[in-house]
């Protein structure tokens, strides 16, 4: 993992609460933050993201439908 | 330190949630801005259904994707994961369908007693609130499916979380 992609991860873990870090100087160090951070926790979020993922995809798919039969009701009536 | 407390990791326009309903059953829900009808079809449709099922941001690239939507109607899907020599097959058996409103199925890779899951699409306002339930034999099947998700899945969910990473910065 580069140190760009590095950040990225501990800067999604510190937003949900999963880490807390602390700059001194040139070394960012992190702790575990409030959130419980156990096997199921951890599991559950990426049984989460997976569907967040597929679901973002779905959201595209149902929107082109969308635009679809609009388009199709606009042809109809004229 | 000021950390964030809430459940969900960041702000999303649709969120998903999920929620452990008992020792045997995960249910994720999502609320999508379409009548039910669109959302079945796009989920019951093969040609629909493989540009969504298997997100690009997984890595994984879904090879086939068959279905026959009736009761008792089977389907099978053909994924190519990265890295991994050989394609996985998931398969089942449509156990309900109630068009727009309902599709339950068997999931049969792991052999018999897998998990059932239940679609369920409820439209409020043009608006379709979608759950799907994952329903475990036992106890220990949940337990089973967490502990090699956890491991099958730990490396994937990284490159799952790098894309999710890219698209919200």
């Amino acid at each position: 993992m580069t140190l760009t992609g590095m950040k990225k991860h501990v800067g999604v873990l510190e937003h949900a609460g999963l880490v807390v870090t602390q700059k001194v100087g040139r070394v960012r160090t992190c702790r575990l933050g409030p959130r419980r951070l156990d096997e199921v926790t951890t599991w559950l979020e990426q049984y989460r993201q997976l569907w967040e993922a597929r679901f973002d995809a779905l959201d595209e798919v149902v929107e082109e439908l969308k635009r679809r039969e609009t388009f199709n009701g606009r042809q109809k009536r004229k | 330190m000021d950390a964030k407390r809430e459940s969900e990791p960041s702000p999303m326009k649709n969120r998903t949630t999920v929620e452990q309903r008992s020792e045997r059953e995960l249910v994720v829900t999502r609320t999508f801005d379409a009548p039910a009808r669109l959302v079945f079809e796009a989920w019951t449709k093969p040609e629909l259904l493989k540009r969504w099922w298997v997100p690009k941001s997984s890595g994984m690239t879904m090879l086939s994707c068959e279905t026959d939507v009736r009761v008792g109607g089977t389907y099978r899907f053909v994924f190519r994961l990265p890295g991994a020599p050989e394609p996985m097959a998931f398969f089942g058996r449509y156990l309900e369908v109630v068009p727009g409103a309902r599709l339950v199925w068997t999931n049969e890779e792991a052999g018999e007693g897998g998990p059932v899951t239940t679609a369920t699409f409820e439209e409020k306002a043009g608006k379709t609130v979608v759950a799907v339930s994952e329903l475990h034999a036992s106890k220990e099947s949940l337990e089973a499916a967490r502990t090699s998700g956890a491991e099958a899945g730990a490396s994937e969910a990284y490159e799952q979380l790098d894309e999710l990473l890219v698209t919200q910065r």
